[in-house]
């Protein structure tokens, strides 16, 4: 008897269960038999005004977009391609920041993260021969002392033959690791192969736009 | 008799030509105004410089955008969904959520030892296969997630997977479909008597890296539009 009442009761609840989960399917097919949802028409005597202002932002629109040539970074891909327009001019295997994080060990306790910046930028300097002045996360890095002369932070031939600035110390410039072009290496700056970055440097005038993603 | 029958079948055309007419001019007027609709809400975005997504659920695509631009595009193999179907307009990514979010690496010098790539000489580059092999105390698009959601601030939570990516086990498939064809749409029966809202959707990209890509580029905090 109890074991027919145990039976009874189970199926009763699966019945129930199932008779809930059926609602939810029914509902759940009223909600997408509602998608997508319908934009609401234009009334007829506006349509004109309604065609203007379509046109006027569609204009706007395009006068937002850079003119002449400009530099578009992908960090995941670390890929760099010069633009124009929206033909691409040249494209090239790059290395963008590590994403790693420096905690600096004792009293100060500064700390660095070392992403290549994402945004719109504009080139603000080209150099040729640049040499890097090291900042206080390049010896923090090798364990070393940080030095109080000015002359003791400078170190030549590490970024190539020509850098552009795009500000905050940051610049697309040459590499000696060319083997590591294509990963995600630097200290934010953008590492480019020698070919690329002379074809840049002659290419590229200063106020170009940069967009890094 | 012959020219009555003529002269009815003449009018049932005219009349089905003029009613087909005034639909097309009706789904045009509603076309422009989803278009004027879109094109604001973009504008509004676009001139502030920085990057927006545009979520085209029709044309089965998101995009990365600034200015206008297309920086990235992700086709979407399919999709599903279940819930409320208002979730288009002007959105902002609140969260991205990932059962294995990637971490960064920290460096305490004195404390890990941070292996230097050893430099080679300039124009002797290895071949690009071997440049990916080395394993690089970095945080790359490798180390993204697979699966992983989106959860946007008008309610939606968009699910995130590929069909090539790593191949869940039998157990995390059970409990997919479970969540899917029973937990969902009991949610969804519940949030609907509580006059709240459910919308979930799942987008599966065909490229295992696709996912990985938007992980990578679709911050926490970037507004974006549903189309």
């Amino acid at each position: 008897m109890i074991k027919r009442l145990l039976i009874a009761a189970a199926a009763l609840a699966y019945l129930g269960f199932l008779a809930v989960l059926g609602s939810s399917y029914f509902l759940g097919l009223k909600q997408a038999s509602a998608w997508p949802p319908p934009a609401k028409a234009v009334p007829e005597k506006d349509v004109p005004k309604v065609e203007k202002n379509v046109q006027q932002l569609e204009r706007r629109m395009t006068a937002l977009q850079p003119k002449g040539l400009y530099i578009v970074i992908d960090t995941a891909e670390n890929r760099l391609t010069l633009m124009s327009g929206d033909k691409p001019v040249r494209t090239a295997v790059v290395s963008c920041g590590s994403g790693v994080v420096l905690e600096e060990p004792g009293g100060k306790k500064r700390s660095w993260v070392f992403d290549t910046p994402r945004g719109e930028f504009t080139v603000k300097s080209k150099i040729t021969n640049p040499y890097w002045v090291k900042p206080d996360w390049a010896f923090i890095e090798e364990g070393e002392k940080i030095p109080k002369g000015m002359e003791d932070r400078i170190e030549a031939g590490t970024l190539g033959d020509y850098a552009l600035g795009f500000g905050q110390g940051y610049f697309i410039h040459g590499t000696l690791y060319t083997r590591l072009l294509g990963r995600n290496v630097t200290h934010g700056c953008v590492r480019v192969g020698d070919d690329d970055l002379k074809y840049l440097y002659k290419a590229v005038p200063i106020g170009a736009k940069i967009y890094i993603y | 008799m012959k020219a009555m029958t003529k002269l009815a079948a003449l009018a049932v055309v005219a009349a089905a030509g003029l009613a087909a007419l005034g639909w097309a001019a009706g789904a045009d007027r509603a076309a422009l105004a989803k278009k004027q609709e879109t094109l604001n809400a973009e504008y509004g975005l676009a001139k502030e410089s920085k990057f927006y997504f545009v979520f085209d659920v029709q044309g089965r695509k998101i995009e990365l955008r600034v200015r206008g631009m297309v920086l990235r595009t992700w086709p979407i193999e399919s999709m599903r969904f279940w819930g409320r179907p208002d979730f288009s307009g002007s959105v902002e990514l609140v969260k991205k959520t990932a059962l294995k979010a990637p971490e960064r690496i920290v460096i305490k010098p004195g404390e890990t030892e941070a292996p230097a790539p050893s430099p080679a000489p300039a124009g002797t580059a290895a071949p690009a296969a071997n440049a990916a092999e080395f394993q690089l105390e970095a945080l790359e698009l490798r180390d993204m997630p697979t699966r992983f959601g989106l959860d946007l601030d008008n309610g939606l939570h968009i699910s995130i997977k590929s069909r090539t990516g790593d191949s869940p086990g039998l157990a995390s498939r059970l409990r997919d479909a479970w969540r899917w064809y029973v937990g969902l749409p009991l949610r969804d029966l519940s949030a609907s008597r509580k006059s709240q809202g459910l919308s979930e959707l799942e987008l599966v990209f065909a490229d295992g890296k696709d996912p990985q890509s938007i992980y990578w580029h679709l911050f926490d905090g970037i507004k974006g539009i549903i189309l």
